[in-house]
């Protein structure tokens, strides 16, 4: 019972696992576990928020679909902020354009003057 | 990089981890953590499941471009106002809401609405049971039995007559409640 009474005012910060969230929207998980989620829900307006709006959800399917979608979305955005970086990387440094010009140079002066001793 | 792999790895610990090397894979880890509670956030204030999604989206790349400018201590509260603030935004252009948003909310958000209240240890339990007797009817008996008792919501709902929303608002108030006459007694 204390320990119980201290629970009231304490906020345990616990993260919800996604999947427990998706079955206590489907009520698929015992009373210990749904008062788990409950708790959170009450320590934590994010929580809250995001499970009043999920119990909104016409089905599970559609929910899952879109959390899939918006990871891939996501991914291809890291993906492409990645390129941009590191294309804005190379045009910050042009000496690497200019060595490669250098050396490129190099290799053909080269191949001119052995060629020339070879006499071919 | 597979998000499961970094599961033991906690949020703080990511975000210093990405402050360190500027690397936007560790954001792509956090922020698929976060997915599930975005869309619930998104679809609550929009209430239209693709207007959601893209909601999330919105979000993702305002973190993407906008985190490395700030230092956030606590990932999920400055998301969690991050996403909220760019749903009352939307609905503010579209008229339905109306708030002043400025860039002080975005950059430092209220982290006072997730903040924990961490009862110290010498808090007297009496304290706690005289300031339980001393809260209005509806608040003590919701607080008692989904705090006391274990009870899930719909159960309180059962067994009081209170509909859900009602019982969630007695919890809240009677826990704030709860904290303010806690404070005061220490006080004393």
């Amino acid at each position: 019972m204390s320990d119980n009474l201290k629970d009231i005012l304490s906020n345990s910060n616990k993260d919800i696992d996604n999947q427990k969230l998706m079955d206590y929207l489907h009520q698929q998980l015992s009373k210990a576990d749904s008062h788990e989620i409950e708790k959170s829900m009450s320590d934590d307006a994010f929580v809250n928020d995001a499970v009043e709006g999920l119990q909104n959800f016409d089905t599970k399917k559609d929910m899952q679909a879109y959390v899939t979608d918006l990871h891939n979305d996501l991914q291809k955005q890291l993906l492409k902020k990645k390129k941009r970086k590191d294309k804005r990387k190379l045009k910050e440094q042009p000496w690497i354009y200019l060595a490669i010009v250098v050396i490129l140079t190099l290799l053909i002066l080269c191949f001119i003057v052995i060629r020339k001793h070879l006499g071919f | 990089m597979n998000p499961e792999k970094f599961k033991h790895i906690d949020d703080n610990e990511l975000l210093h981890y990405f402050y360190n090397d500027k690397n936007n894979e560790w954001l792509g880890i956090l922020l698929q953590r976060y997915t599930l509670l975005l869309l619930g956030v998104c679809m609550k204030y929009l209430k239209n499941e693709e207007e959601a999604k893209d909601g999330v989206q919105q979000v993702f790349l305002k973190v993407i471009s906008e985190l490395h400018k700030y230092k956030v201590d606590y990932f999920k509260s400055w998301l969690y106002m991050v996403a909220k603030n760019h749903c009352l935004m939307k609905l503010r252009n579209k008229g339905q809401y109306f708030k002043e948003i400025n860039e002080q909310i975005l950059s430092t958000p209220d982290e006072t609405a997730n903040e924990s209240f961490y009862i110290e240890k010498d808090v007297s339990l009496n304290n706690m049971e005289t300031a339980l007797q001393q809260l209005n009817k509806e608040q003590r008996d919701c607080v008692t039995l989904f705090y006391l008792q274990k009870k899930s919501y719909h159960e309180i709902t059962e067994m009081t007559g209170y509909n859900l929303l009602q019982v969630k608002s007695h919890i809240q108030n009677g826990k704030r409640n709860l904290k303010i006459m806690l404070q005061q007694m220490q006080q004393k």
